[in-house]
């Protein structure tokens, strides 16, 4: 079943998708890994930050990795490069 | 001004305007309070050598205020006595100098509030979804990476 998603982009991750958000559509059921893999798919540039992003669902932290999620219609999903606040 | 006692107060500001310790100290005040303790985190004009010309900070808004809020719930559980909490953060273009964020709390005693304040600040770089971009001579430009963030790349 594939449900329609908010993706927003931030900092170095924004700047090689050149967008600050879309609406995808994805499994509702999903490892992180592959989410991070459809994102790739649609913009290559983003594999530049593989190894220094994490994902935020539903404004929650999670590695990219074997981590399922269940996703539902109009959920938030952010790409999140290295914290510089403060 | 100083309110009469009321409830604990948590308060965040994400904002493009200048930053005020005036402000962030007022709204933190309280009669029974003996301490306030203030952060301040102002901008830097250099990095390895090369000169800033401007910083510039975003933030996931949303997120940024619930992961302050529960920066929040940890302080109220380690330092009870802590009465109110406020954090400033500013966005968008910071001149050199000026403040990026602001943090006030306030305590009965001092050694809550400035305990308090160091774990604010160490935490925020941590885990709170803001990001600061140095601008340099020549527009070139670099998102920085805080050592506190555990996903930041140890290169």
């Amino acid at each position: 079943m594939t449900i329609e998603v908010s993706v927003f982009y931030f900092a170095k991750s924004a700047e090689l998708t050149g967008l600050k958000s879309e609406t995808i559509r994805v499994a509702s059921e999903l490892t992180t890994v592959e989410l991070w893999q459809d994102l790739v798919s649609r913009h290559p540039r983003l594999s530049a930050v593989r190894d220094s992003v994490v994902l935020a669902v539903r404004q929650e932290y999670l590695a990219l990795g074997d981590v399922r999620v269940s996703l539902r219609d109009g959920d938030e999903v952010a790409v999140i490069p290295p914290l510089s606040g403060g | 001004m100083a309110e009469a006692e009321g409830d604990p107060r948590d308060l965040v500001k994400l904002t493009h305007d200048k930053l005020s310790v005036d402000t962030v100290s007022d709204s933190v005040t309280c009669p029974s309070c003996g301490a306030i303790s203030i952060f301040i985190g102002t901008t830097r004009d250099s990095f390895e050598g090369m000169k800033v010309k401007q910083l510039e900070y975003e933030a996931y808004i949303p997120m940024a205020e619930s992961e302050l809020r529960k920066i929040y719930t940890d302080i109220r559980a380690r330092w009870p006595t802590v009465r109110h909490i406020c954090v400033h953060h500013r966005l968008g273009v910071v001149p050199v100098t000026e403040a990026s964020v602001i943090i006030g709390i306030s305590s009965p005693h001092r050694g809550d509030s400035l305990e308090a304040v160091q774990y604010c600040i160490d935490t925020l770089k941590a885990t709170v979804p803001i990001w600061k971009k140095e601008v340099y001579e020549a527009d070139e430009s670099c998102w920085k990476e805080n050592k506190e963030c555990q996903w930041t790349c140890q290169s």
